[in-house]
């Protein structure tokens, strides 16, 4: 498992191991998934947070470990495996402690040097990623890569299932493991997102999309190479920016409905699941023609603008028992507002990250943007297919 | 009368007779010697004590006589005492109780043991079955470097682990008992399969800054029983020197032994061995009469490594690829079978009561002269002992001596409980298995306590200890927040 040490590669010497709960969580504890985390399947979130040396010092992976124990005992979802029920064969989650996947790396740079670098895909060096499948029950959901620089400083790399939780939940998470550094004690039990009552059949979202059966590759199937860019510029006109660039270079095809995700009003730092607001918006108006201020209405404040399509996605999921396979990101060209999710919350011996950087292994085809709060100037990641490079 | 209630009468009837026989024979003595003072005292008091004087009068002593006869009793009772063996009191000890940053769940076990042998799924699946029917829990631990995919053994992580569980034990035992480093006269330190230079003993040493004319022992090789060795060691040495205190540790270092291969014979001691380790104060000084937990009574250590199956049963050897493991022979159950009889016919007269040993040998005088095809009479040894420290090597050794000794499951549950905790600790498990007596709040003044020991050679050793004094349950040691969950049910097979 110790990748080969090639010589443009800055991250090297892996080592795996598995964390789990401190606690025995019981022989027959389970995690139902909802519709919605059924529909999220196919998509995985990546988090870095990079801390400087002076957040960093005296930090061994030795005592980083108990309070991750500490940690996991309340998240004792994410070390559990997924497994099918019989007969229906719908996705669920055993809680068998088996544990996150933690991987310790070296990086030959240090953080200045990494963060001033160019290449947008360094940040998966810094993540350590895998899909889940083709076994199932021998995939972990979520995978934590502690790496070393040169200065001193430490990057803290997840790779998130979707089907746990969105990026709030995410951020929770992390926020939780600096308090249980801090103090060996977490935030309490986090609980699990509330669960939708759909007896009236809803109408076909339009933010979700049927892709083929993946079986038990949990991976999509792009048409088009996608790729990764970061960008450092503010965000609602760089969103509106990217929807008009795509709609010009689109001649024809283009992008009249979008998906936008931001944060639940009534969110609870304490629950564990999809919660956020997923509303598809159309723009019955051409795109290319608006001016910025029109997409930006659209896009950012007007709580009326779009509907609410999370009820119905949990009804198209529901309808077949979760057999058919969906994704969210990038069926249309998606917005996630990222912006309050408390990514600079964390804290290690009382500082800050550096930097906190969010992004997401597999996207549909029409590509998704993540807005990113920041130290300024704010952060946005691009996730688009690669011959739609516009810049 | 129906049938079922005859038998039922008949074997009531019988229960009755064996109690009756059993106490005659057990109390003969005194049911012979009380009559005899009974009628001794009626003959003083018909005689009047006019009479006994007289009596006394005409036996004529002299002066010489008397001093010789005086003389000859005080010779006696010196020569006695002189040569009687030195009580062993064992004062404290102490059991390691691992951090649960070392667990190991079954499920994370499984998933190591598919990535660390990609390439070969039976072994895999072989290990899974082993796992299921272990009898181990979900608790158990496994040190830091064995957690990593693929395990990371270097000599170094040995030291560690070696450093983490010892140095606990034996700051624990300190605590415990007040023993200042420097009263240590004996020091035995027990580790089959990590045997660096300098010693493991050299370490303690060195740590605690013990001594210069300390008599250090390190004892490696010796297998799970090596616990009962250093015990039968620290006895001898300690009828040598007068006023002396030993301390024992007992352990076996997981990080270098984990084997890496793929032979199904080799796998097994992955799926059993876990973390653990002992330390036990030893004293012959009469001053620790009053507070010592128990008195050694018996050591009794079988060798039946003269047998070349026996010697081959339990053995270290590379396997194809160069992977170094412990081969496990399928005779092994066997040989222990035998190993154990061996042992018990040595032991038994030691510690059954004449009832028992009668019945054994009215039996086997029957076998030889009248009827060989009589049924051995299997002592009960039942009647010997309160306790049972059966060292917690598999389910199956703690199933087959349950069977060979007819003991119900509340004798073996110590053994159960200690494996399903804390996994086969080799040498010290025999030491969990007494703490979870005491925290269980059974351990009484005059309990006797039988500790059994297998290792590979392959050595069947027992130690039979009393109890000096009523135990009051620990608030600390390996058990404490884990007690009250404790009998559990341990299922056939459990579902992974």
């Amino acid at each position: 498992m110790v990748s080969p040490q090639q010589h443009h590669d800055h991250v090297y010497d892996l080592k795996l191991l598995s964390v789990g709960p401190g606690h025995v969580t019981g022989s027959d504890v389970v995690h139902d998934l909802t519709g919605l985390d059924l529909a999220m399947k196919l998509h995985y979130l990546k988090a870095v947070y990079l801390f400087s040396s002076h957040a960093a010092e005296g930090l061994t992976i030795m005592n980083m470990k108990e309070p991750m124990f500490c940690w996991c005992n309340d998240y004792f979802m994410t070390c559990g495996r997924i497994k099918r029920s019989e007969p229906s064969g719908r996705p669920y989650i055993k809680c068998n402690d088996c544990g996150i996947r933690v991987v310790e790396g070296v990086c030959d740079k240090t953080l200045d040097e990494w963060i001033e670098m160019e290449d947008g895909s360094r940040w998966n060096l810094l993540v350590y990623h895998r899909v889940i499948g083709p076994e199932l029950s021998f995939s972990p959901l979520v995978y934590l890569q502690v790496t070393w620089f040169k200065c001193g400083g430490i990057s803290l790399g997840i790779s998130w299932a979707h089907l746990l939780g969105d990026a709030f939940s995410v951020s929770d998470f992390v926020n939780n493991w600096g308090r249980c550094m801090a103090t060996l004690k977490a935030n309490g039990s986090p609980t699990v997102a509330p669960r939708s009552q759909t007896t009236v059949p809803k109408p076909q979202p339009l933010s979700a999309k049927q892709v083929n059966h993946v079986g038990d590759l949990w991976v999509i199937a792009n048409n088009c190479k996608m790729e990764t860019f970061s960008f450092n510029l503010t965000t609602q006109h760089l969103s509106n920016l990217i929807w008009r660039s795509i709609a010009k270079f689109r001649e024809g095809f283009e992008p009249q409905v979008v998906t936008v995700c931001r944060k639940d009003p009534n969110h609870d730092n304490n629950i564990l699941g999809n919660t956020q607001v997923i509303r598809s918006i159309k723009a019955d108006f051409s795109v290319v023609e608006s001016d910025l201020n029109k997409l930006a209405s659209l896009i950012a404040g007007d709580q009326n603008q779009g509907r609410d399509e999370r009820n119905m996605i949990e009804a198209s999921v529901e309808k077949d028992n979760g057999l058919t396979d969906y994704i969210i990101y990038g069926s249309n060209l998606t917005f996630v507002n990222l912006v309050n999710a408390g990514l600079y919350e964390m804290e290690l011996k009382g500082k800050k990250p550096r930097f906190a950087y969010y992004s997401i292994q597999g996207v549909g085809d029409e590509g998704a943007v993540l807005v990113l709060p920041g130290p300024p100037p704010q952060g946005s990641t691009v996730i688009m297919a690669a011959d739609e490079a516009i810049w | 009368m129906p049938p079922i209630f005859t038998d039922f009468s008949a074997s009531c009837n019988l229960k009755y007779v064996k109690l009756g026989y059993q106490y005659l024979v057990n109390h003969i003595l005194a049911l012979i010697l009380v009559p005899v003072m009974v009628g001794v005292v009626v003959e003083v008091v018909r005689l009047g004590p006019e009479e006994i004087v007289n009596l006394w009068g005409s036996l004529h002593f002299d002066l010489v006589q008397v001093l010789c006869s005086s003389f000859v009793v005080i010779f006696v009772v010196t020569v006695y005492f002189m040569s009687k063996p030195r009580s062993i009191y064992l004062v404290d000890y102490s059991c390691y109780k691992p951090p649960v940053t070392c667990r190991v769940p079954f499920a994370t076990f499984m998933e190591h043991s598919r990535l660390n042998l990609r390439n070969n799924p039976k072994s895999v699946e072989f290990q899974m079955r082993i796992l299921e029917r272990s009898g181990l829990g979900e608790e158990t631990c496994l040190p830091p470097a064995i957690h990593y995919i693929p395990p990371t053994p270097t000599m170094e992580a040995a030291r560690g682990e070696a450093e983490l569980v010892i140095f606990s034990a034996m700051d624990s035992l300190f605590i415990k008992t007040g023993l200042k480093p420097k009263d240590i006269d004996i020091l035995i330190v027990n580790c089959s399969l990590f045997s660096p230079t300098p010693s493991l003993s050299a370490m303690v040493i060195n740590k605690y800054k013990l001594r210069s004319n300390i008599k250090s022992f390190n004892l490696s090789g010796m297998g799970c029983s090596a616990g009962l060795i250093s015990i039968d060691l620290a006895r001898d040495l300690l009828q040598v020197h007068p006023n002396s205190n030993a301390v024992v540790v007992s352990t076996e270092i997981i990080t270098p032994n984990y084997y890496q291969g793929k032979e199904r014979a080799m796998l097994l001691p992955n799926c059993l061995f876990r973390m653990g380790a002992a330390a036990i104060l030893l004293s012959n000084r009469r001053s620790e009469r009053w507070r010592a937990k128990y008195r050694l009574v018996h050591v009794v250590r079988t060798h039946k490594g003269a047998d070349d199956k026996a010697y081959r049963c339990v053995f270290e050897e590379e396997d194809k690829e160069g992977n170094v493991g412990i081969s496990l022979s399928k005779d092994l159950m066997a040989i222990a079978g035998d190993a154990l009889k061996s042992n018990i016919t040595t032991i038994g007269p030691l510690v059954l009561p004449a009832s028992e040993q009668i019945l054994f040998l009215l039996t086997l005088i029957g076998r030889k002269i009248f009827n060989p095809k009589w049924k051995p009479y299997i002592p009960d040894f039942k009647q010997a002992f309160e306790h049972f420290c059966i060292h917690a090597g598999g389910r199956a050794v703690i199933d087959e001596l349950q069977k060979n000794l007819q003991l119900s499951p509340e004798h073996v549950e110590a053994s159960r409980m200690t494996l399903h905790r804390f996994g086969n600790t080799s040498s010290s498990s025999l030491w969990y298995e007494m703490s979870y007596i005491e925290s269980k709040g059974r351990m009484k003044r005059g309990d006797r306590v039988w500790q059994i020991a297998f290792g590979s050679g392959f050595k069947c050793n027992s130690a039979v200890w009393k109890c000096n004094r009523t135990i009051k349950t620990p608030t600390d040691g390996p058990w404490a927040d884990c007690i009250e969950r404790y009998p559990v049910h341990i299922p056939e097979v459990v579902k992974l």
